[in-house]
């Protein structure tokens, strides 16, 4: 077992005034290195929160969160946990600090007190990552949704996470900038081998996951592969939510009386499928 | 006569300076009454500024927005009726909650207008019923609300306006599957129940092929299409070219197109989708 991060009986609480909200309740979940988990679940299910948890942005009222071994309740190692665990938020625009691309990205590393050759070859290859490279130069303001969410991964790049946590990254942009995000995600994980935590509301952007978490009211309903978790399609619709459009289709094709398995979920197989699907029927 | 007509609007950022640009690029359409019309663009395209001058929040650089054909700065004084004749609802409208209870958040708008105690409880009453607030959220606060329900708290507000044009801003932005389609669905049935004159912006091409009759289509602050959504989505590679896209359904039956299944270049929902392949596998005309 190599986990990089364990989360074990966290219960956390708010506190609003003499209110007391419980949002994850004696919680547990364990993330594999190099994996690319993303996770589903309705407004108020309990996402976000998880999300702050994983690198110590928040701390659990009880249990505890370990990254790499070490808790994040630990002071002494709280810089050590937000280098391996990097967090990108739904609003680039709150997460962009800098007037210079470049030195957005130069942010972190210098506060983990690098020498600025070693900063200069960091921020170069996190822009690359991202491909971002050829903008370091410009100002974020004057950058497209897609490209400013990219200068905030590069942000967390240059710092040579082990994980990157996205809530939501992409509930923003536009289908231009949401592709961008998603392929630069699974490039990080396959190509840098970086663990993924992806939190979105889209269910197609689950569909390359090698895991998909769906959560609800705090708990977690179903784990499993995205082609399992797809198939069922009556708890994703109890739950809040749905499954990707061509899921939808296979299943209302094989309803309608075609011979078609529904365990498909991109465009291309999906099509593939119903090609055959309708060839069979003529022989 | 159009209810809305927007002639050669041009919108310019920071004029006079070195950073002077137009956001808006002489755009022109007309919009009938009681239309659906989505708004599709890349981030930064334009439609939010655009959107911003129909009710007068911003006003042109140059050219004109008519209501009704009249100007709507014809009488600038008159600028706060054109507002509650031409509702706007923004991104995040539920930032924008602050009353103690959800009634006084949906009261606020219709209060403004002058209207009576009476009229404003009828019409909340009558907005909660089409939209699905139920009667007892009705003094909790607003901000024990879920995400989902206080979106639609704030869309209720301005609905109770009964604008004639009611334009939403992203409306499903950062909800869950089921309060997107709660949204979208409280949208549909109030256009259709007054008959009211829609403009959507969403980067949603799914529910645009819902919803929308028509699509307007900016690009780096021009108007670069405005038709049915059927015409605009027929320009698949128009789109991606200018960072949009059709309809994931629509992305397969292409697919399925080039493979060589004779299929209409018009599927852009599910439906339309299950329809037409099923009659295809059942011996339809296919020439795959």
């Amino acid at each position: 077992m190599d986990n990089i991060i364990e989360v074990k009986n966290v219960t956390f609480e708010y506190e609003d005034g003499s209110q007391k909200d419980i949002v994850l309740n004696n919680f547990s979940l364990d993330i594999k290195r190099g994996d690319f988990t993303v996770v589903l679940g309705h407004n108020g299910s309990g996402k976000s929160t998880l999300a702050k948890l994983l690198n110590g942005l928040y701390k659990p009222t009880s249990g505890q969160v370990l990254v790499d071994g070490i808790s994040t309740t630990d002071e002494v190692t709280e810089i050590e946990i937000k280098r391996r665990v990097g967090l990108v938020f739904q609003n680039p625009d709150n997460q962009l600090v800098a007037s210079i691309v470049e030195e957005d990205v130069a942010f972190g590393p210098e506060n983990l007190g690098h020498s600025s050759d070693l900063i200069r070859q960091e921020v170069d290859e996190a822009l690359k990552a991202v491909d971002m490279y050829e903008f370091r130069n410009s100002t974020p303001h004057r950058l497209s949704g897609g490209q400013k969410q990219r200068v905030a991964i590069a942000g967390i790049i240059a710092m040579k996470p082990d994980c990157i946590v996205l809530d939501e990254p992409t509930a923003m942009l536009d289908p231009k900038g949401r592709a961008e995000i998603i392929s630069t995600i699974k490039k990080l994980n396959r190509e840098y081998g970086i663990t993924i935590v992806l939190i979105t509301h889209f269910m197609e952007e689950a569909v390359d996951a090698d895991r998909v978490i769906v959560m609800d009211n705090g708990n977690i309903v179903a784990d499993s592969t995205p082609k399992n978790i797809f198939n069922n399609i009556d708890l994703l619709k109890q739950v809040g939510l749905d499954v990707p459009q061509t899921t939808e289709l296979l299943f209302r094709l094989k309803q309608g009386g075609m011979n078609i398995t529904t365990d498909v979920i991109s465009i291309e197989e999906s099509a593939k499928k119903i090609y055959n699907a309708i060839h069979l029927e003529e022989i | 006569m159009s209810i809305l007509e927007v002639k050669n609007l041009t919108h310019t950022y920071d004029g006079n300076t070195p950073f002077m640009h137009d956001a808006v690029k002489n755009v022109s359409f007309s919009i009938e009454k009681g239309e659906v019309v989505g708004i599709i663009g890349h981030t930064g395209s334009g439609k939010s500024t655009l959107v911003q001058h129909l009710n007068g929040l911003l006003k042109a650089s140059a050219g004109d927005v008519l209501l009704d054909g009249v100007n709507i700065w014809d009488n600038p004084k008159n600028i706060r009726s054109i507002r509650s004749r031409v509702g706007l609802v923004f991104q995040y409208p539920e930032y924008q909650l602050f009353e103690d209870s959800v009634y006084k958040d949906i009261a606020f708008g219709p209060k403004n207008m002058g209207l009576s105690e009476d009229e404003i409880s009828a019409r909340i009453k009558e907005i909660c019923e089409l939209v699905g607030i139920k009667q007892e959220y009705l003094e909790k606060s607003p901000f024990d609300l879920s995400g989902g329900e206080k979106r639609r708290v704030a869309i209720a507000g301005v609905m109770a306006m009964k604008p004639e044009i009611i334009i939403f801003d992203e409306p499903v932005a950062g909800l869950d599957p089921k309060g997107r389609n709660d949204v979208i669905k409280m949208i549909s049935d109030y256009s259709k129940k007054y008959g009211s004159t829609v403009l959507i912006i969403s980067h949603n091409m799914e529910d645009m092929a819902l919803i929308a009759d028509k699509l307007l289509v900016m690009n780096k602050g021009e108007l670069a299409l405005f038709d049915t959504t059927e015409n605009v989505f027929k320009q698949y590679e128009f789109l991606k070219s200018i960072g949009l896209n059709v309809p994931i359904v629509t992305q397969v039956m292409l697919i399925l197109k080039e493979m060589g299944v004779n299929l209409p270049d018009n599927i852009f929902t599910v439906d339309r989708a299950v329809e037409h392949l099923l009659n295809i596998s059942n011996g339809g005309n296919c020439d795959a």
